[in-house]
């Protein structure tokens, strides 16, 4: 598996137009999506320090919800509202990552991450979700259901918390797959707890 | 948590509430600065401790204020209050997960009506902030912004309609500040909007929103509803905002001159050297080897 | 004209401000000075709700309390197309959402007052009752959205949805963020386009 790259969300849960906080080790990340590939920004904004998760896509590039100031797909800021007439620095700039698409799953990168993820591509997305525990084993773990694989990714939340992010591959009932990660989260909070 | 340490933190007023959250007879608790703090309210007036001793107290404009330390000056004056027909509106003390500083800043600041106060101080229509007046009156160590203007589809309670609505903004001390602005009835005075800013610890503060209005027609109810929905609408910036501290070191965030008013306040706490509710800054040399 | 004695920063007054507006129902508003007046403790109020709470509604002659309650009247009076309350097999389903809604989900209400206005309480064990109604929230909507639905309950709106926004979104109050809540985030950006939609403080604008 490919230590660079880390999945934080589904693809699917970030169409276009939205915006999703997500919560890496402690640090706090954007994913957003205007009309091509998903970013993964720092969550703030270069101005006083807003949360951009918070904000709204519009026409391609992500406003930040205080003062309105738009950055466009490439991170600079392309407009502040307060100085229509300002042409805005180009030093003024969201902090974004490295991000890839691949296997249903959008993933951030170290900032000299090598070689891409190469995840199974036909698969199917099913869910991501919450698990208050610390880690698993392996960076996947592979479950066999009827008709085919639940391929689950994870990614930590914070000290005792990850999130799970499952896709599979094959003829498998998506809502039995969604039921067969919850029976695993619930077993795994329970380990805990036992 | 433990009182600060920071003197130009201590040596200042702070509310606590208005006087009416205090019921006779009983006692409070609450902190300051990191500090415990106990209120005891008798028939015949406030007893405060904290860190084991009695503290000082104020009770002007109906608030209660004390201090850790010695402050330079008394609490700041407020001509307005003598004035008969004002109307008096305490919106009650609201808690928010920021660092009292922040809290100011956003008081301060105009550029965020119509995004975040969307058709009510502002619309994006209009979010042009035009130039201002800013400057830091050193006899009474405030700072003021004048000859601010902003169009606001609902100005205040009893607004029917917009207006274009003058403001001024005055920073008494580093944690209260209040503006004056056009009230819908009485074009040619001033309403007085206030926020007290106790702070807690450095990442938390309980705020204080006090008015001074000119209104002969809404309820108390309905006053103090548009105030608190007001500062409501900014406690979801105010808890977002990172670091949560506030930032002092240059390069950490991106005023433009629509901040202003945030820039020389900034200034203004550095000439202070207060610390507390900063975020602890990695370009200066410390004075201890 | 019904009339609604109503609080801005309530997310319980805001299911009937927010039901109201998108069935275009015209509402008389009484502002009652919640805090720091603590004006639905009064004897007045307490003549019209004696359990000091509220929102308090009065439509014709009849009296209501709880939102969840005043929600079903208006769903039942002002909905011609019978959808926001449907009678057919739903009906069970959008009445286990709204007691749920009433009930489970509250904690963050609770949670969100004590963090926010001081009242008593043990923030820690609300706000894990809060998240453990959260999760329930996002395992039936990704279950949803899995069948190619959006909505809590059927293809359309119902006031099942109206009863769980508001404090699904007022989430961040009680110190519960959307992160981990995927599903959650898509269905209220739907609500959110409802025509008629109105916000309240706490749930900006733009999203």
């Amino acid at each position: 598996m490919n230590e660079d790259w880390t999945p934080i969300a589904l693809s699917r849960d970030v169409p276009a137009g939205v915006t999703r906080a997500v919560r890496l080790d402690d640090r706090e990340l954007v994913v957003w999506r205007g009309d091509g590939a998903a970013h993964v920004w720092e969550d703030r904004c270069p101005h006083r320090g807003m949360r951009l998760s918070l904000g709204f896509v519009r026409n391609n590039a992500l406003n930040c919800l205080y003062h309105g100031w738009e950055y466009g797909a490439a991170a600079s800021c392309v407009r502040i509202p307060a100085h229509p007439d300002l042409t805005v620095p180009p030093s003024i700039k969201a902090n974004a990552f490295p991000a890839v698409e691949a296997g249903g799953l959008v993933w951030v990168g170290r900032h000299d991450a090598g070689t891409r993820p190469e995840p199974p591509e036909a698969v199917t997305p099913i869910l991501s979700l919450g698990v208050d525990i610390d880690s698993l084993d392996a960076p996947r773990l592979d479950l066999d259901l009827p008709g085919g694989t639940l391929h689950l990714y994870w990614h930590r939340v914070t000290a005792g918390r990850i999130m799970l992010h499952a896709v599979s591959q094959g003829d498998v009932d998506p809502i039995h797959a969604a039921a067969r990660v919850r029976h695993l989260r619930d077993e795994l909070e329970q380990q805990v707890a036992a | 948590m433990s009182l600060t340490k920071d003197k130009a933190a201590i040596d200042q007023w702070y509310v606590l509430g208005a006087t009416q959250d205090f019921p006779i007879g009983q006692t409070v608790a609450t902190w300051l600065l990191g500090g415990d703090v106990t209120v005891t309210r008798q028939a015949d007036g406030f007893e405060v401790t904290g860190e084991g001793r009695r503290l000082p107290i104020r009770t002007h404009y109906n608030h209660l204020w004390t201090s850790f330390g010695t402050p330079a000056r008394d609490v700041f004056a407020l001509p307005e209050a003598e004035e008969p027909d004002r109307r008096w509106l305490y919106c009650g003390g609201v808690r928010v997960a920021a660092s009292g500083l922040r809290l100011i800043e956003n008081f301060l600041d105009l550029a965020h009506f119509p995004y975040v106060h969307t058709d009510i101080l502002g619309s994006e229509e209009k979010p042009e902030v035009a130039k201002y007046d800013v400057e830091q009156r050193r006899d009474v160590d405030e700072i003021w912004a004048t000859k601010c203007e902003f169009l606001q589809p609902k100005a205040a309670a009893a607004s029917e309609g917009g207006q274009i609505s003058q403001y001024m903004y005055r920073v008494v001390s580093p944690f209260n500040v209040m503006l004056y602005k056009t009230p819908p009835t009485a074009p040619n005075r001033w309403d007085v909007i206030a926020l007290f800013v106790q702070p807690v610890d450095e990442t938390h503060a309980i705020a204080h929103p006090f008015m001074l209005v000119i209104d002969p027609s809404s309820t108390d109810a309905e006053i103090i509803a548009f105030q608190q929905m007001i500062f409501l609408q900014d406690k979801i910036v105010l808890e977002n905002q990172r670091p949560v501290q506030l930032p002092l070191q240059p390069g950490r965030e991106t005023p433009t001159r629509a901040d202003l008013s945030s820039v020389l306040y900034r200034r203004w706490l550095k000439e202070k050297a207060l610390t507390f509710g900063t975020e602890p800054r990695t370009d200066q040399v410390s004075d201890f080897a | 004209m019904p009339k609604l004695y109503d609080y801005v920063l309530s997310g319980s007054c805001y299911k009937v401000r927010l039901l109201a507006a998108l069935l275009g129902v015209k509402y008389a508003t009484q502002t009652v000075d919640f805090y720091p007046g603590r004006e639905h403790k009064s004897p007045q109020m307490l003549a019209l709700n004696p359990l000091g709470q509220l929102p308090v509604f009065e439509d014709d002659g009849l009296l209501l309390r709880d939102a969840q309650a005043i929600l079903c009247h208006l769903a039942n009076r002002y909905d011609p197309t019978g959808n926001w309350l449907p009678r057919d097999q739903r009906f069970g389903q959008v009445m286990m959402w709204l007691g749920f809604a009433g009930g489970e989900l509250m904690a963050i209400s609770a949670a969100r007052m004590v963090l926010m206005l001081g009242y008593p309480g043990d923030v820690e064990t609300l706000r894990a009752k809060g998240r453990m109604a959260m999760r329930v929230i996002e395992d039936h909507l990704a279950d949803r959205q899995l069948a190619g639905a959006i909505w809590t309950v059927g293809d359309t709106p119902t006031i099942a949805d109206i009863a769980l926004f508001p404090y699904v979104m007022l989430s961040h109050d009680a110190g519960i963020g959307h992160e981990d809540y995927p599903a959650i985030n898509l269905w209220q950006r739907r609500v959110r386009r409802l025509p008629g939609f109105v916000g309240m403080p706490g749930i900006p604008d733009y999203f």
